[in-house]
Parts: structure tokens; sequence; C-alpha cells
């Protein structure tokens, strides 16, 4: 118990770090989640460097959804822990888990923006609420991150005056403004029309080359074979294999990633008959 | 402070039934009357006017509309009070009370019948209504062979939450001297005086148990519908 | 039939008078009325977001004596009831006439049947106030509550500033509705000989029998107080932000559990 309060203290010691933009290597040491009877997350171990870009693949069911909402705690492990910057980060409550979730950006399928409010405050709200910042300055600052993503023009506009993509890199640019040091990323362009996903992609891609370490649970083959620095493929709450893209898009060597590939890759042909 | 129940006891059966014995019934027994025939009233002609809505659209609708907001924007004791003066001469000879209220009570609550009615068949696909529509049915047919019944069991709790109110509503009859349970229990208290407190919790009571039993029964209608989704 | 309206027989002299003493005493008792329910249902709601049982507990007692029982019983009670319980000097005092406790129009307004039904409506109405900011709360999307966990938010300022914001703006028809029925239910003090606008109707009734002209003048007096009132909430309310056609969301395809 004494080593539990003293990591705790620990931890919020380095969430607390003024170098807001440090970014952190994640850890998973033996993790499991249940929900009730059903194991979503079995035994996992994992490590993504910082500054990696990670993207998580495998058919529905997986597990690969949870896997990233255990990070920022949005669901809690049931056994293992999980280290950002080689902290546990389990026993974190309160303010010192809130702490910590300022540090991680995160981005929902369903953007989730701020209905009431102007793309610029949804991206301001939280630094003003939750950081202390005087309004000129978060909104300062708001501004210069929705031009970076491409909508310095739709400051003012409600999200349900946006495109789903035009939301979708709202909702990047509110993840950003706390200077996370990682920054997940959950299906985020299931949701959307065809021709949005690429806009989308482009903003994760240029955020892949500034440094910060991104984790992304994606359908999207060309996000895992262009952008990723690694893919991880999932099925059935464990991870099968991980590998360069090149190596994983090529030469799976698990046959479950294999016959998910085919049936994703070529979905007329779900059999394989048709070389990868 | 102290309770004295003996008022309960002396005047139960009055506060139950009213003077049954001599054909008036009162007490529950009146507001139970009341609101039952006040609710099918309501609802037949509540339905009718969604129906309508529904049909033609338009100009009826915006009628019907605006015939419900003024129903609803003014008390309903005046609407009581209305019916109260203008039913004799509507008939040409006098109204028993309970009738007036009854009549005032359906009246007044039809335009909410008419509301949740429209808002359950407005909540449906229009695919449905498209589907009887192309397989040759007329509006009749859809509205009551394919919308009602798919609407119904999202209908029964707003029609129980209705049914609540108007037992309530029961109450107003006080004002025109009907002899339901608040009028009863009125008469009870200026005749004895020194017991406010003990009549009106019972009556207070009463009600609740009422209204309670409706509203749980509406709340378990709620949940069956959703164990029944999954 | 040789009846005719006779406006002028309740539009001068006495009734009159009556007419405009009861509309302002309506005005009135509704404009506190609504001010003790709008502070009771903060009280109500804060104590429902308590971590204790015990608050919450009371909450939902409260709620549901107060909405399953009929105003026009809890106004006996409080009138006929609650009042007499209060120590015997307030109510000397009460009953004593007070010049300076008068709204203008030379309404008291420290009197037993204006406090009795300003606070008895105060209490009905914040029942099914707080239901209503209840529902307004329930109907943000989850996801957005999520978006703000995510963001560090703590569970005040995510209600203060995400939730509560958006529930009234949701909400806001249903609740100006609550506030109306309020107005309209103030006609119900009428049964505890409150002199508002209702009981002074009765009144000309009885002085002059001018039953229908009474009435009309009544109901439209109602009626336009709704339309004011009802106007008024809508122009100030919070509102929805002017928008064109919506975005359509394509179904969530949601993977892993």
């Amino acid at each position: 118990m004494q080593q539990d309060t003293l990591s705790t203290a620990a931890t919020s010691a380095v969430f607390s770090h003024s170098s807001a933009g440090k970014t952190a290597a994640v850890e998973f040491r033996q993790v499991s989640k249940s929900f009730g009877p059903h194991e979503v997350i079995r035994n996992v171990d994992l490590r993504v460097d910082s500054g990696e870009v990670v993207a998580v693949c495998g058919p529905s069911g997986s597990g690969k959804s949870t896997l990233i909402r255990l990070i920022n705690q949005l669901e809690s492990v049931s056994s293992g822990e999980i280290y950002i910057d080689n902290q546990p980060t389990r026993n974190l409550k309160g303010a010192a888990l809130r702490q910590l979730r300022t540090h991680i950006g995160f981005v929902f399928q369903q953007f989730n923006l701020y209905a009431h409010l102007t793309a610029e405050d949804n991206v301001s709200l939280a630094l003003i609420k939750v950081h202390g910042w005087n309004k000129t300055q978060a909104r300062e600052k708001a501004r210069a991150l929705l031009t970076r993503v491409g909508l310095g023009d739709k400051a003012q506009h409600y999200p349900e005056q946006l495109s789903g993509g035009q939301q979708q890199r709202v909702a990047i640019a509110r993840a950003l403004v706390t200077d996370p040091g990682i920054i997940l990323f959950d299906e985020p362009t299931s949701a959307l029309d065809p021709e949005m996903i690429g806009e989308v992609l482009l903003v994760m891609q240029e955020l892949a080359k500034s440094g910060i370490t991104m984790i992304v649970v994606t359908h999207e083959m060309s996000f895992a074979r262009e952008i990723a620095d690694r893919v991880i493929f999932m099925d059935g709450g464990e991870i099968l294999e991980q590998a360069q893209p090149e190596d994983f898009f090529l030469r799976p060597q698990h046959p479950r990633a294999q016959r998910f590939l085919q049936k994703v890759l070529f979905p007329l042909h779900p059999q394989s008959g048709v070389a990868l | 402070m102290e309770f004295d129940w003996s008022v309960i006891h002396d005047n139960f059966t009055y506060l139950l039934w009213g003077r049954l014995a001599d054909g008036e019934p009162g007490g529950v027994l009146l507001t139970l009357i009341m609101a039952a025939s006040a609710g099918v009233l309501a609802l037949l002609f509540g339905v009718l006017m969604a129906a309508l809505a529904w049909r033609f659209g338009g100009w009826t609708r915006k009628i019907l509309f605006i015939w419900a907001s003024f129903i609803r924007g003014i008390p309903l004791i005046f609407v009581i009070f209305w019916l109260y003066f203008l039913l004799p001469v509507v008939f040409g000879g006098s109204i028993p009370g309970p009738m007036t209220v009854i009549l005032a009570l359906a009246w007044f609550t039809s335009a909410a019948v008419m509301h949740s009615t429209l808002a359950g068949l407005e909540a449906l696909p229009r695919g449905q209504t498209e589907a009887g529509i192309a397989s040759g049915m007329s509006d009749g047919k859809v509205l009551l062979f394919v919308l009602l019944p798919q609407a119904w069991p999202n209908l029964l709790p707003s029609y129980l939450g209705l049914l609540i109110s108007l037992v309530k509503d029961t109450s107003l009859a006080f004002i025109v001297n009907v002899p339901e349970l608040t009028t009863v229990a009125g008469q009870v208290n200026n005749r004895v005086q020194i017991y406010p407190a003990e009549i009106f919790l019972l009556v207070g009571l009463m009600y609740y148990l009422l209204c309670a039993s409706l509203a749980y029964l509406a709340g378990k209608s709620i949940k069956r519908r959703q164990g029944l989704r999954t | 039939m040789n009846w005719h309206p006779d406006w002028a027989g309740v539009l001068t002299g006495q009734p009159l008078q009556w007419i405009i003493s009861g509309f302002l005493t309506t005005l009135y008792v509704s404009i506190v009325g609504s001010l003790l329910a709008t502070l009771l249902t903060v009280l109500l709601l804060a104590l429902r977001m308590s971590s204790s049982r015990l608050a919450r507990g009371a909450v939902a007692a409260f709620v549901s004596v107060f909405r399953n029982t009929p105003l026009l019983v809890q106004l006996l009670f409080w009138y006929f009831a609650a009042y007499g319980a209060l120590p015997q000097s307030w109510r000397f005092y009460i009953g004593d006439n007070h010049p300076w406790a008068t709204f203008p129009g030379n309404i008291a307004w420290l009197t037993p049947e204006f406090l009795c039904a300003a606070w008895g409506l105060a209490l009905f109405t914040a029942a099914f106030l707080v239901e209503e900011v209840q529902a307004g709360l329930n109907s943000v999307p989850k996801g957005q509550t999520e978006a703000a966990i995510s963001q560090g938010f703590s569970r005040k300022t995510l209600l203060l500033s995400i939730l509560l914001p958006q529930a009234l703006i949701n909400a806001w028809q249903p609740i100006t509705g609550q506030y109306l029925n309020l107005m309209k239910l103030s006609s119900l003090a009428t049964g505890i000989g409150f002199s508002e606008l209702t009981y002074q109707v009765s009144q000309i009734e009885s002085y002059n029998a001018h039953a229908f002209e009474g009435f009309a003048v009544g109901t439209l007096l109602y009626l336009a107080l709704g339309l004011i009132l009802g106007w008024l909430m809508t122009a100030f309310g919070p509102k929805r932000p002017q928008h064109r056609p919506q975005v359509v969301l394509k179904e969530e395809t949601r993977d892993g559990v």
C-alpha cells in the first residue's frame, strides 16, 4: 500500500510537469479486461515507444477499441498494469487521474463534439475550464490549431453546420489543444462518408510526422500501410501479430491475420485463392 | 403537534363513497367514476383529432393545434365554469354536476391526448406508412392496422400519465361543489374544523396511492417494451 | 334570444376594479411562485447529484409525493393544516395589516393566502421541473460525457459547462410549459379564498350575474398572460444555434466491445 501511494504521488508529479509537449511511451503488462463473464482483453503485453505511430486492426469484437480505452481509463483494467512513461497508472484516482487524462488526447468514432459550442469554443473549452487559461489566449490557440487542421475559417461554426470530415478534424484539434504526449484514435474514419476520409487521414499523417505518440484503431488500411510505423493485429482479445506494415500486408504470418486480410482487401474473394 | 385519527374513523366511509346509499356516489368512488369516464371520452376525441391531423395535415392540423392551445391555455377551472353555464343553455335544462365536470375534464384532456398520439404516430419510421400505402391500403386502414398497433407500446405510458393527471384534476370539482374526494374532505373539515391535518394528509395519501399505482404501471409498461427490444 | 352581452357591466366600476386586482394578484403570485420554484429546483438537483443515498432518496420521495397528489389538496393542506402549525406570533404578525408589504397596484403579499398559494405552487412545480431538467440531461448524447472525461474535466465542470447548458436548451419548451402551468394553476388558490383572477370573476358573477362577460374577460386575460409569458421565456431563454440542414451521421459500426 505504501508503494501504491508513492507511485501515485510520483505519477502525478510526472504528469504535472510543465513541459506538456513531452511525448510518452505506453506499456501494457499482462493486462486483462472482462465485462462481467466476458473476457475482452486477455493477458496483453504491448509496448509503444515514445513517438511511435501504431495501427491496431482486427475483426469486430477483437477488443481493439477496449484496448485504447483502457489507456485513458474510459474503462479500467481487470488485472495487469498499464505504464505511461514508466509510471503505473492503475491506481490513479480523482485529480491525479484527471491530470493524466489531460496528457492523453482521444478522438472518437462519433466525434462527440460539444453541440452547444462553436468549433473554436469546442477546442478552447478544456484550456479555460480545466487548465485555467484566460479566454483570449485560449481562443488564440484554438484558432491556431483549427488553422493547422485546415478549418481556420470555420471557427465560429457549430458542429451541426459542419460535415462529418470537418467535425472530426475539429475533434482532432480539440484533442491536441492541451499538448498531449499521446493521442489515441478509435476508428476515426468509420462514421464518415468515403469522400471525407481523405481530409482526416491527411491531418493524421501530418500529426504522425510531428513526432507525437499515436495509437490508431482503424479499418482504414491505407493509414496502416502508409503512415504507421507498426501494425498490430488483434483477435479474440489477444495480440496475434505485430509487424512493420510492409511485412504485415505482404506476408502475414498468423492464419487468422491472413484470413482477415483476405476478407478486407479482397471482399469478393473471401476464400484465399487470390494471392495476397 | 398531536394527531387525532378518530376523525378519520368516523368519516371514512363518507370519504370513500359519499352518499351512495342515497343514490349519490361521492368520495373516492366518484373520483374514480369521473376519471374513468373522462378518460374514455378524452381518448376517443383525442385519437380522432390526431387521426384527422395526421391524415389531412396542412390547415386541418394547424387549426387543431390552435384549438388545442386555446383549450390548454386557460385554467381547467375556467373550462369547468364555462361548461357549467353553457351546457344548460345548449341542452335546455340543468345537467348533473358530475356530468359537467366529466365533460370539462374530457374536453381539456383531449388536447393532450391528441398531442401524445400524434407524437407517437410521427415517431414511427415513415417507411411503415409508405409500405402500407404501396400495398394498396387506404389511409384509415394504414392507421388502424399498421401504425396504431406499433405506436401503442409507446403511447401507453403517455396515456397512463394523462390518466394520472385526470385523477388529480377531478379534485377541481371542489370549486363547483361536486362531492368527489376533495370536496367531501373539505365538507368534513368545515364541519369538524379542528383536524385539518389528519383529513388532508389522509386524502393526500389516498390520491397518492391511486396515482402512484398508475405511475408504477406506466413504468412497468416502459420496461416491458425495453425488455422485448433486446 | 333577447340576451346581449353587456360588457360595460364588467368593464366599469367595481367589477373592473376586481378584474384588475385579480389580474395583478395572479401575475404577482405567479412571479413569486416561479422564483421560489426555481430556487427549489436548483436545490433538489444539487441534492440529486450528491453521493449521499439519503439525499437522493429524499429527492425521489419529494418528487413522488408532490407529483402524485392534486395541487388543490396540497393547497388545502398548507392553508388549513400547515399554516396553523406556524408559531402563533408569526401568524398574528402576518394577519396584521402591513401597508409596506404590497406590490404595485395595492396587492398585499404578506397574507396567509398569498404565502400559502405561492409556497404550494412552488413546491408542486419544483417537483415537475426537476424531472424536466433531468430529462434534458438524459438527452445529451453520452459521447460528449466521454469526450469531456477524456479531456480531464471533473464531474462538476462537466455538468456546469457541457451537460446543463445543453439540457436547458433541449428541455426549454417543457420547462416553459411548467412555468405557464404554474400561472394557470394559480387559479386553484380560489379554493383557499385567495383573491386572484378566478376568484374575482366569480365575485362579479355573484355581484351582477354577468357570468358570460366575466368569464370571457377572464379567459382572454389568462390567454394573454400565457402568450406574453411564453413569448418572454422563448425570447430570453437558451436557444439552439441557428443552423443549416443537419449533417447525417452514418450508423455507428462499433468494433470491439
